[in-house]
């Protein structure tokens, strides 16, 4: 179910009154200051695939920009372009062929296709984020949207749910689940170790 | 979020390996750059596709008034003839009708075929009448 939209915030007023002044050149300046990286983000999180992810973000700001005059402000300005780059990639999505599941691709018992060599080779922290990717990549499309939003937006379940047009239960939830299936996965490898991974950090 | 099983502090650990392993993309450099030709060729294509439209409506405007003046023409050609195969018509049966009612009406001739005239005649003007009135948007 969804959230209703908030009204606009008070950090969104000044590029509302701009729009109500009829400055539409200012307000789209103002703006693409505010919300540019959060598009891009938003679009690199959906997608996974930065040149996708940045025609998609360039190709969702035109989109506002040319439907900013029909902005009437009932309600957020932030919901109104988080909603138009959703659609945006959503339809990039939708010309995607389908991916294997992470479930699909278990229940088949076919370990050998993940393709993945045992993390604990790598003694390159690079290699081991690397990896740790390819796990991410291997959960469904929902899990691996959220996982990869949470860290983009620096932790923020009330950021991620408002990016993601849903609420911040279902946010958590899917947080949950994600970090149990990731969890599961480096399990039956063996790398669940906790020393391992903080090796990372030093 | 607690997936602590036989690892004590596995889901933090979890947590910084994530950390690294999703920072924030930065925005490429040409982001800006891109964007405003996109905006530039958007806003050409806006104006390509309005003049378009806009030559199109012309077209079906000139389409629809050529067919209009076609049309006129063409009743006007109709209504023409039709008066001119009427008077023909009338005269005829006059010229061939007029002995036989010379013998039945005699001298009262020239007023029954005035009154047959005026009967004609409106009867096509209740016709035509009644035509318009049932003309919708008239």
């Amino acid at each position: 179910m969804r959230q209703a939209l908030p009204a606009p915030s008070g950090r969104d007023q000044d590029i509302v009154e701009l729009l109500q002044q009829g400055r539409p050149e200012p307000a789209f300046t103002a703006l693409l200051e505010r919300y540019e990286g959060k598009v891009y983000r938003l679009c690199c999180a959906l997608l996974g695939e930065h040149a996708q992810a940045q025609d998609a973000a360039q190709d969702s700001l035109v989109r506002v920009w040319r439907a900013l005059g029909r902005y009437d402000g009932r309600a957020s300005l932030s919901s109104w372009i988080y909603a138009i780059t959703r659609n945006r990639c959503l339809t990039a999505l939708s010309r995607r062929r389908p991916t294997d599941s992470l479930e699909a691709l278990l229940q088949e018992g076919d370990e050998a296709h993940l393709g993945l060599a045992h993390a604990s080779d790598a003694a390159d922290p690079d290699e081991r984020s690397r990896r740790l990717l390819e796990l991410v990549d291997l959960l469904p499309e929902r899990s691996r949207q959220v996982l990869r939003l949470y860290y983009f937006e620096e932790r923020s379940v009330a950021e991620v749910a408002a990016m993601l047009g849903c609420p911040q239960g279902t946010v958590k939830t899917t947080l949950f689940r994600a970090r149990a299936a990731l969890s599961g996965l480096l399990e039956r490898r063996g790398l669940a170790d906790p020393t391992y991974w903080r090796e990372l950090e030093t | 979020m607690n997936h602590q099983g036989a690892h004590p502090g596995w889901d933090d650990a979890l947590d910084s390996a994530l950390r690294r392993a999703l920072p924030a993309p930065p925005l490429p450099r040409d982001f800006r750059a891109r964007l405003a030709a996109a905006r530039s060729a958007a806003e050409l294509g806006d104006r390509d596709a309005s003049a378009a439209l806009r030559a199109r409506l012309e077209r079906e405007q000139r389409e629809q008034l050529a067919e209009l003046e076609n049309e006129f023409v063409r009743v006007r050609r109709g209504t023409l003839g039709t008066l001119l195969g009427v008077a023909f018509a009338a005269g005829a049966a006059a010229a061939v009708a007029m002995p036989w009612l010379r013998a039945h009406l005699g001298s009262h001739v020239h007023v029954a075929i005035t009154w047959g005239g005026v009967a004609v005649g409106l009867g096509i003007v209740a016709v035509s009448l009644g035509g318009w009135l049932q003309t919708p948007n008239r």
